[in-house]
């Protein structure tokens, strides 16, 4: 099967800083996929090497197993929605599609005439003069128009009003559902990906901290809750993600493939949003941990 | 990818070409006076009536020439500005390129194209101002005789070509390195300053061996003293030498050696002696002096001392015309071929 993204320890230095380090992942076709992390978390820099954009400082990744941007036809394959869908303000509408069906050997015609009508807009209107919703319209319509195997969008909705996210984000489904597209979509805010991702990707500082398909993270995710104690009898294959006490209660989210048994523990089933703050939470926990050893040495 | 390079470049271009278009209105309705004007000049010969003729061509240059001139000599560095600077650094600075580049072209082809075509523009741009005004501008430039001056040579004939490709080169390599425009026109301005200036001061007249004439010291107009300090010192203007880039020219005697004041002294000790001691400001050096004393004194400093000249001759301009465009055109390539590596490998 092929890999929609596979990264093998890819990172990505500016200066001495790196912006997303021991990347590794691999992501099935055939996924509507959520790149979740809080702002700064490399969630573009890893979107932008996936494009080519940018180039690794370190490990490797291919895309639609090809090495990203190495060909025309592997870039015909991509479609992405940069960040804020930046276009060409002063060419109208008509001439982003006349530049879609120029460069792309896979254009769809027929698919971007269609949804510029769909959308009411007039061909002949400057992109500049677009409305925020609207210019992003416009980017996803010139992403799909290529016809590719991989869309990817960089928090598309996240300068949109509401009305115009649900758009948005009904249009993606619409396309994912016709045209057998895989996709990653990043956003720091998880109610947008709960609605349309079956796969997740939490990035935090840098790091890859979970990934999956959503109902198996969520079926081997729990969150227990009992009297105060230690967290010492559980099955062998359980990880603490996080954990915080009362002065009578203590409550723990846990990964663990085995069901958690021990009748002492209520278990409740978690949602993505609760899976996803933790694993962000564990991540800034650690980081902090860093930063007092760090301090320390000194 | 040529269709769209062209599609992006399109309203820039008109507004040059549209500039040209305007200059070339004025040219066809000035040109044919100018033309005729000089047509009567190379018969008035006959009639004798030739003063006339020649400053009414000459005012004729003194309304129009500055503006034509200068424009030639201004436009390559605003291709540069205004076609080289934008043309990586607005992609990089809107975030365009993220949707450009991002396209089924790679980033190489992506460059190439638009260096091609937007140089190739510049070019055109740059030839054709340089042909409308070697054009417009023949009947004076026969007339004044001085095609190697900066203001024909660096604006006429096949180096503004050179000048274009090279200005618009720079203007792309400093947008791809600052990633910004405004910096990028700034720096484009000052570097092409810096190069085409100190080049015609102290390169193009090195370019080939100037040719060394001995002449004698009768053909020179010009002649006389300067007063000094320390007294008179003997002065001779250029030979007049058409077409030609003078390049130095000095007095030398048969045996070696300058007009010296002790020369002077030694030889025109008459003429020495009727020059007032100290004649006040704004008294002329010939004052007091007889033209007969001043005659003897010339006709001895003509007899024991000559003019030696080194220039370059008229027959070189063509050389130098096609190795100075040469100069700025591998220039051109060399920065082309900077900002294609830097666009490739570099911003990423």
């Amino acid at each position: 099967m092929t890999s929609a993204l596979l990264a093998v320890d890819l990172g990505k230095r500016y200066g001495r800083k790196w912006a997303l380090s021991g990347c590794t992942l691999d992501i099935p076709t055939g996924h509507v996929v959520g790149l979740v992390g809080p702002n700064g978390a490399g969630k573009t820099t890893l979107l932008h090497l996936a494009v080519g954009l940018l180039s690794p400082s370190s490990g490797s990744l291919m895309v639609l197993d090809e090495a990203p941007a190495s060909s025309a036809e592997q870039l015909g394959r991509i479609g992405f929605v940069a960040q804020d869908t930046p276009v060409f303000e002063n060419l109208s509408i008509a001439t982003h599609l006349q530049m879609g069906a120029a460069l792309n050997p896979k254009w769809d015609e027929q698919l971007a005439q269609q949804r510029i009508l769909e959308l009411g807009l007039d061909p002949n209107q400057r992109a500049g003069r677009l409305s925020g919703g609207q210019r992003a319209q416009l980017a996803l319509t010139l992403a799909i128009a290529k016809r590719p195997s991989l869309l990817l969008l960089d928090e598309p909705v996240a300068s949109l009003d509401p009305l115009a996210r649900r758009e948005f984000l009904a249009t993606l489904m619409e396309v994912v559902a016709e045209h057998e597209v895989s996709v990653i979509l990043s956003s720091h805010l998880v109610a947008d990906l709960e609605r349309v991702c079956d796969y997740v990707v939490v990035l935090a500082s840098a790091r890859v901290q979970v990934n999956g398909e959503i109902e198996n993270l969520l079926s081997t995710h729990h969150r227990l809750v009992g009297s105060r104690r230690n967290l010492d009898n559980l099955p062998e294959s359980a990880h603490v993600i996080e954990v915080s006490h009362t002065d009578r209660q203590t409550t723990a989210i846990v990964s663990s493939a085995d069901p958690i048994l021990d009748p002492s523990w209520s278990v409740e089933e978690m949602t993505l949003e609760d899976l996803v703050l933790a694993y962000m939470g564990q991540a800034e926990e650690q980081r902090r941990v860093l930063l007092r050893s760090n301090g320390g040495a000194k | 990818m040529t269709w769209f390079a062209w599609r992006q470049f399109r309203s820039q271009a008109l507004v040059v070409f549209g500039l040209l278009v305007a200059v070339a209105v004025v040219f066809l309705i000035t040109g044919p006076h100018f033309a005729s004007l000089f047509h009567d000049l190379k018969t008035c010969r006959a009639k004798g009536d030739c003063e006339s003729i020649t400053s009414s061509l000459t005012s004729g240059q003194d309304t129009y020439f500055p503006f034509a001139q200068a424009f030639s000599l201004l436009l390559p560095a605003l291709l540069g500005l205004f076609w080289g600077a934008p043309l990586v650094a607005r992609e990089l600075e809107s975030g365009t390129y993220r949707l450009a580049w991002t396209q089924g072209v790679t980033r190489k082809r992506w460059i190439s194209t638009k260096l091609a075509v937007v140089g190739a523009a510049s070019m055109l741009a740059g030839g054709l101002m340089s042909w409308m005004l070697t054009w417009w501008a023949s009947p004076i430039d026969t007339v004044n005789a001085d095609r190697f001056s900066s203001l024909v040579f660096d604006t006429s004939y096949i180096a503004p070509i050179g000048y274009a490709a090279f200005a618009f080169a720079l203007g792309v390599t400093a947008g791809v390195l600052w990633r910004r425009t405004l910096p990028a026109m700034a720096t484009t301005l000052a570097f092409y300053v810096a190069v085409r200036v100190p080049f015609f001061h102290f390169i193009r007249p090195h370019l080939l061996t100037p040719v060394r004439q001995i002449r004698s010291l009768k053909n020179v107009g010009n002649i006389g003293f300067e007063r000094t300090p320390n007294g008179l010192s003997f002065i001779a203007g250029d030979t007049n030498l058409p077409n030609s880039l003078n390049f130095s020219s000095s007095v030398v005697g048969d045996h070696g050696g300058e007009v010296t004041r002790q020369w002077l002294r030694d030889h025109c000790r008459s003429m020495l002696q009727q020059v007032p001691p100290n004649p006040g400001k704004g008294v002329k050096v010939t004052t007091g002096i007889r033209p007969e004393a001043f005659t003897e004194c010339v006709d001895k400093i003509t007899a024991a001392f000559h003019q030696v000249l080194l220039y370059q001759p008229a027959n070189r301009f063509w050389t130098f015309q096609w190795i100075e465009t040469a100069i700025f055109l591998v220039l051109a390539v060399l920065l082309g071929g900077l900002s294609y590596w830097w666009v490739r490998r570099r911003i990423a």
